[in-house]
């Protein structure tokens, strides 16, 4: 048995489907949002001491790429607070739906920009100001906030959770590594979905909302776009909705052949190595380019980091996807062929934070007893110097982190190469050449 | 099946040689060696030192603006510098392989990302790696049973 | 509506509430001092009231790199301010009067720069309550006694061919003729060429090479402090001067080519400023230039500094021994006072 249906359990089932302990969960993120956004703007402007920047580039964002992703995909996106004041709004509760629903636009996404290629470029946008961004708290904080403003302002405006499914930079990525991990939620029988009158778990009902992600469950069968919320688990009113265990990428197994995830997974791929350079080399001349953003140098720098992901990491691949006499296309061959640089891309990111995360670990000691830096010591480690964490595991960690991405990236593209017809050799040894650069990189 | 059971066993061994083998040490005798590093926000100067397993290594750190510490990874050896009194700091070199250096003194924005590297010998760890990576690949090719091959995944994993 | 979306909103309104109120009140309520770098600020705030005999606290925090806290003119041990730490001072001040408080740890090319006041006295009779200033008593340094010019030019019109030995001179020093030189009054007032003159015209010294009689000065020069004095000086000047002018006092130190390129870019618009050689800082093993310094001349130097470069001015922040050793040091740059 390759599912194991966690819902069946009637404990896990009532959790899921109660809306308090997602209510507890929700409002605790939000007041850690709001708490980090203050602290951001008002604490000390020293990036390693400041609440905002440890909290939210290291800690949270270990546990994001290290824990969430891999092991429950969407999982962040099901507790994240960013897309909840706009909801609440938009729908006119925070518990069940309301009587009366408010009166709010709720406008069709336009239908040119249904595909990630916005979060592409969000997500670019923050990766080429990153160096600035995770060493100032005060940049830290005005992009939290505004990626609340904006989700908010679009719920006012369009249906659904618009930001978090076509906006949000973090949202792109989880969403294509989702395919890779063990949870997900699909339905039980698609022969009841047939039958179903009013389909409630995409048009919503008395007992919960329709599908935010703008996902029809019925034909939900990748996690990419799924952000787990569990409405359609309240909703159906034929059981049929199930949050299922299962092997690890089995999403893999059924390749997209979409452009813009293909160049999602270079964006992923190329910045995990770009920072693995900058950030943890000792090149000093290329991250003062990357930091002092606006000189020419920085232009330069940005120039080299857009030319390593539209050019010189998916050109080579493109020879990969050739095949004399194949009946796909060129576009579909490259798109499913790139399905196999998702677990590598997240293997170069789960081992590039490794390192981040554990020589800068420390600081979340300190900033847990002095949040605003006032001077406060309340669990007594506000003074604690900084020590590296597990340094002597850390290169270890990412061999094993590497070496099985790039297994695991093999095996992929060995399916996906068989599903348009070329030879996964070129893939393989493509994934082979990319982890050696990494390994180069971070050892 | 048994052809298959022999190869899984052979990569695994190759593996374990792989990671475990003793690579030639070209040990060169251990020398006393000093080296001046300079450190400004937020890099030094020079970035990269290498040296000999068993050499004792002594670092001048000269700090240029602001004051910087120097923290080497895998040894614990730190020290910390003023500008306009350089810092002494000696240890021997006993354990091979590549070491980040960083500096341990916030020193400015950019201090988490204030890096050297110290090469002791051989980076014997990344050719392991390297080795591993390339072993990996070698056992997809070459032992094409031993993960199911594309359509049967769809098979085994259902809708 | 329901009462329980009722009461969710309401708890939902209160942990908002929690999570930016509470931020703000702990912060407007804990008033620190911010330390940065001079160029983006120094102090701030820079101007502190107390009372005479009272304690005052105060709360230091770093907001970019190392720096240190001290009171000028005192042997107060400094703190250390550090990056996002903060430091607690109580600082208790005997006599009403202005204090100048600055940072010890360089932290940038204008770090000295990096000072502010303490004025503590009956609130309502500072400056800053609008009170007319009031001249305090200074101590009137012994170049301004002396009515020396610090800022011409003071070569030694003779140098000796070899650094001075102060051991080769204690050999030579055999009679009283010597103890008169190792005098305050004197050593502060006359630099070693007169000093070197004075013994050239001795009779009892007729018969020394110009070298040993330089050697003599050195040992007069060495005599006339101790130890003690040499080691604190020592310790000065590593801490204060051997950023721009090296830790081997040649002038080369990590500031001086900023120094000599900042002194030269201010000065690009005027005609002959090419040669601007007084721009880097000073060689203290030039023999020329420093045998032909009196101690007072090289302590106006220090205390008032400028003389048309980016030397700075110590005189709100060594005390009268402190700068009195320091000088005494200086002196071992063109003298050998050890083997």
């Amino acid at each position: 048995m390759n599912r194991i249906e966690l819902t069946r359990n009637p404990l896990i089932k009532g959790a899921l489907k109660n809306r308090y302990p997602q209510l507890a969960l929700f409002v605790a993120m939000l007041v850690g949002y709001l708490f980090a956004i203050l602290a951001g703007l008002i604490s000390t402007p020293v990036g390693n001491q400041n609440f905002s920047i440890v909290f939210v580039w290291i800690a949270w964002w270990a546990i994001l790429i290290l824990v969430a992703v891999p092991f429950f995909g969407r999982g962040w996106c099901a507790v994240c607070p960013i897309p909840l004041p706009g909801e609440w709004l938009q729908r006119g509760a925070t518990l069940d739906p309301p009587h009366r629903k408010p009166g709010w636009a709720n406008l069709r996404w336009p239908k040119f920009l249904r595909n990630i290629w916005l979060q592409n470029i969000s997500f670019l946008l923050l990766a080429l100001f990153s160096t600035l961004v995770l060493t100032s708290p005060k940049l830290t904080s005005v992009i939290l906030a505004a990626m609340l403003f904006v989700a908010l302002g679009l719920s006012m405006l369009f249906e659904r959770r618009s930001f978090c499914r076509y906006l949000c930079p973090v949202g792109g990525f989880v969403g294509i590594y989702s395919q890779t991990a063990p949870i997900e939620l699909r339905v039980k029988d698609k022969r009841v979905c047939a039958t179903c009158e009013g389909k409630p778990c995409y048009n919503g009902s008395a007992s919960g909302y329709g599908c935010p992600w703008d996902v029809f469950p019925p034909g939900l069968s990748k996690n990419t776009e799924c952000g787990l919320c569990l409405e359609c688990l309240r909703t159906c009113p034929h059981d049929n909705i199930a949050v299922n265990l299962r092997p690890f990428s089995a999403d893999l197994a059924r390749p997209s052949a979409r452009l813009d995830e293909a160049f999602k997974a270079f964006i992923m791929l190329g910045s995990a190595m770009i920072y693995a350079g900058i950030l943890l080399g000792p090149w000093g001349a290329v991250k003062d380019a990357a930091y002092h953003v606006g000189t020419g140098t920085w232009y330069l720098y940005a120039g080299a980091f857009l030319a390593v992901i539209f050019v010189i990491l998916p050109v080579p691949f493109a020879f990969c996807a050739f095949g004399s006499g194949n009946r796909h296309p060129f576009k579909k061959r490259f798109s499913t062929l790139s399905t196999a640089l998702i677990p590598l891309g997240l293997s170069f990111w789960a081992a590039f934070s490794l390192s981040f995360v554990l020589s800068n670990g420390a600081y979340v000691l300190a900033s847990v007893s002095d949040p605003l830096g006032l001077g406060w010591n309340v669990f007594g480690t506000a003074n604690i110097a900084w020590f590296p964490v597990l340094t002597s595991l850390l290169a270890p960690a990412q061999t094993l982190a590497l070496v099985g991405g790039l297994v695991w990236s093999a095996h992929t593209a060995r399916n996906a190469a068989g599903e348009v017809h070329v030879s996964p050799i070129p893939a393989i040894l493509y994934c082979l050449a990319a982890t050696l650069v990494m390994l180069w990189l971070l050892l | 099946m048994k052809i298959r059971r022999i190869g899984l066993l052979l990569l695994a061994a190759s593996g374990l040689a792989v990671v475990f083998t003793p690579l030639p040490a070209a040990s060169p005798a251990p020398q006393a060696r000093t080296f001046r590093i300079d450190a400004g926000q937020f890099a030094y100067s020079p970035s990269t030192i290498d040296v000999n397993p068993g050499d004792r290594v002594t670092i001048q750190l000269v700090s240029t603006d602001v004051v910087h510490g120097l923290y080497v990874d895998g040894y614990g050896a730190s020290v910390e510098a003023d500008p306009g009194q350089t810092a002494t700091l000696t240890f021997v070199a006993d354990k091979a392989g590549s070491f980040r250096f960083r500096c341990n003194v916030s020193c400015g924005a950019m201090h988490p990302f204030m890096i050297g590297k110290l090469n002791v010998g051989t980076n014997n760890r990344l050719l392991r790696s390297m080795g591993l990576a390339g072993l990996a690949v070698a056992g997809i090719f070459l032992l094409p049973s031993f993960l199911p091959q594309g359509k049967s995944n769809q098979e085994r994993f259902g809708a | 509506m329901k009462r329980r979306e009722l009461v969710t909103r309401v708890l939902i309104a209160v942990a908002v509430v929690f999570a930016v109120g509470t931020p703000l009140y702990f912060w407007l309520r804990t008033p620190l001092i911010h330390a940065k770098i001079a160029e983006n600020g120094g102090w701030s705030p820079d101007v502190l009231l107390a009372r005479p005999g009272e304690p005052l606290h105060l709360r230091l925090t770093s907001d970019d790199v190392v720096h240190s806290f001290a009171v000028g003119k005192t042997d107060m041990q400094s703190v250390d301010v550090l990056p996002g730490k903060v430091t607690d001072v109580t600082l208790t001040f005997d006599k009403p009067g202005t204090y100048t408080f600055y940072c010890t740890r360089w932290c940038g090319l204008n770090h000295w720069r990096m000072r502010g006041t303490i004025q503590v006295g009956d609130p309502a009779s500072t400056v800053a309550a609008g009170a007319a200033p009031t001249a305090g008593k200074v101590d009137v340094p012994l170049y301004v006694t002396l009515g020396l010019d610090i800022d011409s030019p003071h070569d030694s019109p003779l140098v000796p061919g070899v650094r001075p030995s102060a051991a080769d001179g204690e050999e030579l020093a055999a009679d009283s003729s010597v103890s008169k030189f190792i005098d305050p009054d004197f050593y502060r007032t006359h630099s070693p060429y007169q000093a070197w003159r004075e013994l050239r015209n001795t009779s009892s010294y007729s018969g020394l090479s110009d070298q040993q009689i330089w050697n003599l000065v050195a040992f007069i020069w060495r005599s006339n402090t101790t130890a003690e004095e040499l080691a604190s000086g020592r310790k000065r000047f590593a801490q204060n001067c051997a950023a721009c002018h090296g830790e081997n006092g040649a002038g080369h130190g990590v500031f001086a080519d900023q120094l000599t390129a900042a002194g030269q870019a201010s000065m690009k618009t005027m005609a002959g400023a090419k040669d601007m050689r007084r721009q880097t800082p000073a060689n203290f093993a030039d023999a020329k230039r420093m045998l032909g310094a009196s101690p007072a001349l090289l302590q106006g130097k220090i205390l008032r500094g400028g003389m048309g470069t980016g030397m700075p001015s110590w005189g709100p922040i060594f005390t009268q021994d402190q700068s009195w050793d320091l000088v005494a040091f200086l002196y071992s740059f063109p003298f050998l006072y050890q083997e």
